[in-house]
């Protein structure tokens, strides 16, 4: 079944054509990476699903609905979360208080908010810093406090743009090991932008690449490393023979 | 229904503020027991009311992140609501008191619309036209006494009136607004728990994120405004009454928007405690530099200046007011 | 027919006088995103200094431009570097009520020290004069030299910032503040300097306007509010701009007048019994608030 449907996105800022007619699905219960260099689009695209920019021309369904019109609050409440690449919060809400914000979508009762917040807490393993203020947090629990976040939305489908920024490997370990209970325990569809590619050839189950504002090539990561316009664009003859040398066995 | 229990419930914070906010509640009920001279008496009734226009703009300001700095304006519309109502009709304070609320709520729909559509900057100073055109429109209409503005002559009435909150001792007034602080509390302690009032934190934080998580962000503010304004024409309703002679210069001034948001931001915007903060720093402040320099010795102004510096070095050095630091203490020493 | 040339020509000289009042703010705005609500009282400050530079030295008013200018120019920078800058960490809420603390200590201060009485310039060669334009159009002289010295005033600041190194150093600092500290240019300097600049530009303008306009330590708040719509109108920090809208909220003060003298002749006596000139300023607070919804970009803004 088809969770996401975006049929030909364009979306132009003055001139620059950031995103150029891509058409792409997300199943239900899939994990997709997102790739591609930096200003290929890749966070446009999440903004243009999302409803944060209205696109020029197609359509986007979600869950059956026609979500194109949309504003960002309405397409969130339909059950499409996601994270943003740079935000750290500096308000005076602390870790529970920010999850809780995002529970409040699903109820205005603020004990149930609060409850709400707490398991998700609990199932992120963040507990202990319910009460931490974010600005005293360090990078990497941050980025899982803005998963948990999104998360207290009950979505169906995730957007994750750029969680392994700026992480140490171990870290990067780390927030692996949450987006896959994320995806297999809690059952939701999530959809990621990366640059780490070890962690998108390792979680995703299809890629897609962007250039330019181009889709420039789908399929499952080990197939889409070998692809030669994703090589030139953005990967690198090197990176491809290296991926080729640790996975001998991975395809023809 | 919870609400009304989230209200009453003050748990979330440290027993020493509960203490202090217990003495600070008795010493309230207990002061006009004592013998006190009229210009005390005055300056706390000052205090309750300019802890509550605090308390409005707070939910907006503080909470939201909104600066407005045009709030007069509802002052304006609850005192001259109630004047007008009482002068001409007759009505008692508690039938024109709603109906001014009301009023400020339509209005503030109104201007609320197309005001939260613009951001920062130039929110504010659009705040402040607004504003500013009420009042010009104010200064030349008839019908609410234009420049003159009206008058509340309390002997055609037989104090202590309480349907029309006419009174000759200022005790009675005192008791009044002290019911009115007390609900205004009440109330901006359950919007601080509400869902609104963490979707406008979540707001004043990152509005996209916010948007993301499902919140209507137009909608939120214009709700939150209409609380504002509520509050703060509910207490201008009572200024009619207890001042009895309002003009559009001293009820609806620019110069008043900006002190009701000084309030807040001096004691601290965006908590339960900084407006009454504010508000206990300030009106005495402004009252004895009055009385101390005053007119007589053709000093006007110079409590405006302790003003100005005042919010020169807030904004400096601490933006979020004395309860910012003392926060920033708490949080250190538990680090 | 005449009255109409005179309202337009009205319109057009004190147009140009505002269009000066906001060069400053427009400036500040694009240097570096703070607006200054004691733009005003530096107008206010610009028009004290005129005043009473002519009466101690017994100068023309006119004469007395290069003072109030270094007058602004000083305190535009030492409002900037005493205090302005401390702003600049704080979030927006603290950059906002900081520069309205500013207006009202500026404000007091001259209550203080000048009094509360309307003022206004009586002597100087060009006070009480007055020519015809064409058509029977009559203008005061004195609001024809404000109008040429203003527009001269403005060309000269364009030429600093597009013609000389310093200047071209602050458009770039506008554009891009990092890019800028890359290549040397220091962002604190260029602040200071777009302060004092600031300051100058609105002073001048202020004692321009001294000659014909009867004024008090409260005159600031009306120059802050028609600088906001006029940069607003303009677009924020374009300089250009800020010269064509100038006119336009001349025009717009002038509407209310030209109105009235229309019902006035129509004998409509119901329609006059509100003077439409006492809304000679309101429109310009509707005219900001309509522009902010309309284009909040301005005509030829590229800041939004």
């Amino acid at each position: 079944m088809v969770l996401l449907e975006a049929d030909k996105i364009t979306k132009r800022f003055g001139g620059l054509v950031a995103n150029d007619s891509i058409s792409f699905e997300v199943k239900n219960g899939e994990l997709l990476g997102l790739i591609g260099p930096n200003g290929a689009g890749k966070t446009t695209l999440f903004n243009c699903i999302s409803g944060a920019h209205q696109i020029d021309s197609g359509r986007i369904l979600f869950d059956g609905k026609d979500i194109t019109k949309l504003n960002s609050y309405e397409v969130a409440r339909l059950g499409l979360a996601r994270t943003f690449q740079i935000y750290v919060a500096s308000g005076d809400l602390n870790v529970l208080e920010n999850i809780m914000v995002g529970c409040f979508m699903r109820t205005s009762s603020t004990a149930k908010a609060k409850s709400m917040a707490e398991a998700v807490l609990k199932e992120l393993e963040l507990t202990d810093i319910a009460k931490s203020m974010m600005n005293e947090l360090p990078v990497a629990v941050q980025k899982r406090v803005t998963m948990a976040t999104a998360l207290g939305t009950s979505p169906k489908l995730l957007l994750l743009d750029e969680v392994a920024a700026g992480l140490n490997p171990s870290e990067i370990e780390n927030i692996m090991t949450v987006i896959r209970y994320i995806h297999e325990k809690m059952g939701i569809t999530v959809v990621l932008i990366e640059h780490v590619m070890e962690m998108v050839m390792k979680l995703s189950q299809r890629v897609i690449v962007l250039d330019y504002g181009k889709k420039i090539a789908e399929g499952d990561p080990s197939s889409v490393v070998r692809h030669p316009d994703v090589i030139r664009a953005y990967l690198g003859e090197r990176y491809a023979r290296e991926y080729a040398a640790t996975r001998p066995d991975s395809g023809a | 229904m919870e609400d009304l229990k989230n209200a009453f419930d003050f748990s979330d914070f440290p027993r020493i503020d509960l203490i202090v906010a217990g003495a600070v509640l008795i010493f309230l009920f207990g002061f006009p027991l004592f013998p006190h001279s009229s210009f005390a008496m005055s300056t706390m009734i000052q205090f309750l009311m300019f802890s509550l226009y605090a308390m409005g703009w707070n939910t907006i300001g503080g909470f939201g992140g909104q600066v407005d700095l045009g709030q007069a304006q509802y002052l304006g519309i609850g005192a001259y609501t109630t004047a007008i109502m009482l002068v001409r009709w007759d009505t008692p304070f508690w039938i024109s008191m709603p109906v001014g609320i009301l009023m400020s709520v339509i209005w503030s729909f109104i201007i609320g619309y197309p005001l939260f559509r613009l951001k920062g900057h130039y929110f504010a100073i659009a705040s402040i036209a607004a504003s500013l055109v009420l009042k010009d429109i104010f200064e030349v209409w008839e019908f609410v006494g234009a420049a003159r503005g009206i008058e509340i002559l309390s002997m055609k009435y037989s104090p202590p009136d309480f349907m029309r909150l006419i009174f000759k001792e200022d005790i009675y007034y005192y008791f009044v607004i002290l019911l009115f602080f007390i609900i205004g509390l009440l109330i901006l302690n359950a919007f601080r728990k509400s869902r609104l009032g963490f979707q406008l934190r979540s707001i004043r934080d990152n509005e996209d994120v916010a948007r993301s998580l499902g919140i209507n962000v137009q909608w939120a503010k214009m709700k939150t405004y209409a609380i504002a304004t509520a509050m703060i024409s509910a207490t201008g309703a009572f200024h009619a009454c207890y001042i009895k002679n309002i003009e559009p210069e001293d009820t609806m001034s620019l110069d008043l928007s900006i002190l009701i948001a000084l309030m807040a931001m001096l004691g601290g915007s965006g908590s339960l405690w900084g407006p009454i903060i504010g508000a206990a720093v300030l009106v005495p402040l402004k009252s004895y530099l009055k009385a101390l320099l005053g007119a007589a010795s053709g000093m006007v102004g110079i409590d405006l200046i302790f003003y100005g510096g005042i919010i020169m070095l807030i904004s400096a050095i601490e933006p979020k007011g004395i309860w910012g630091i003392v926060e920033k203490r708490r949080r250190r020493r538990r680090n | 027919m005449e009255i109409l040339a005179g309202s337009i020509s009205a319109g057009l000289l004190i147009g140009m006088v505002f269009a000066l009042v906001a060069l400053g703010l427009t400036i500040v705005f694009g240097v570096m995103d703070i607006v200054n609500f004691a733009h005003g009282e530096f107008l206010m400050i610009g028009m004290y200094t005129a005043l009473l530079t002519s009466q101690a030295t017994g100068m023309d008013p006119l004469l007395t431009l290069p003072v109030a200018g270094v007058v602004g120019y000083l305190l535009g920078i030492v409002c900037y570097t005493g205090f302005v800058k401390y702003l600049l960490r704080g979030p927006m809420v603290a950059q906002l009520l900081g520069t309205f603390g500013l207006m009202l200590v500026l404000r007091n201060l001259a209550l203080l020290f000048f009094g509360s009485e309307d003022r206004t310039i009586h002597k100087g060669i060009l006070v009480n004069r007055s020519i015809e334009l064409f058509m029977g159009v009559r203008v005061p002289v004195t609001k024809l030299a404000a109008a040429a010295l203003s527009v001269i005033a403005f060309v000269l600041i364009w030429l600093l910032i597009n013609r000389t190194r310093i200047g071209k150093a602050l458009l770039a600092t506008a554009l891009n503040a990092q890019g800028a500290r890359y290549m040397g240019i220091s962002t604190e300097r260029m602040n200071t300097f777009a302060w004092g600049i600031g300051g100058a530009t609105v002073t001048i303008a202020g004692a321009l306007l001294a000659n014909f306009w009867s004024f008090t330590p409260y005159v600031g708040l009306l120059f802050t509010m028609i600088a906001f719509t006029i940069v607003a109108l303009g677009g924020f920090g374009s300089i250009p701009g800020a010269f064509v809208a100038g006119i336009l909220v001349g025009f717009i003060t002038e509407i209310p007048g030209f109105w009235d003298y229309l019902t006035y002749l129509s004998g409509q006596r119901w329609m006059a019994k509100v003077p439409m000139s006492s809304f000679k300023y309101t429109g310009v607070y509707l005219a900001y608030f309509m522009i902010m919804l309309i284009r909040p970009r301005g005509l030829f803004g590229w800041k939004t």
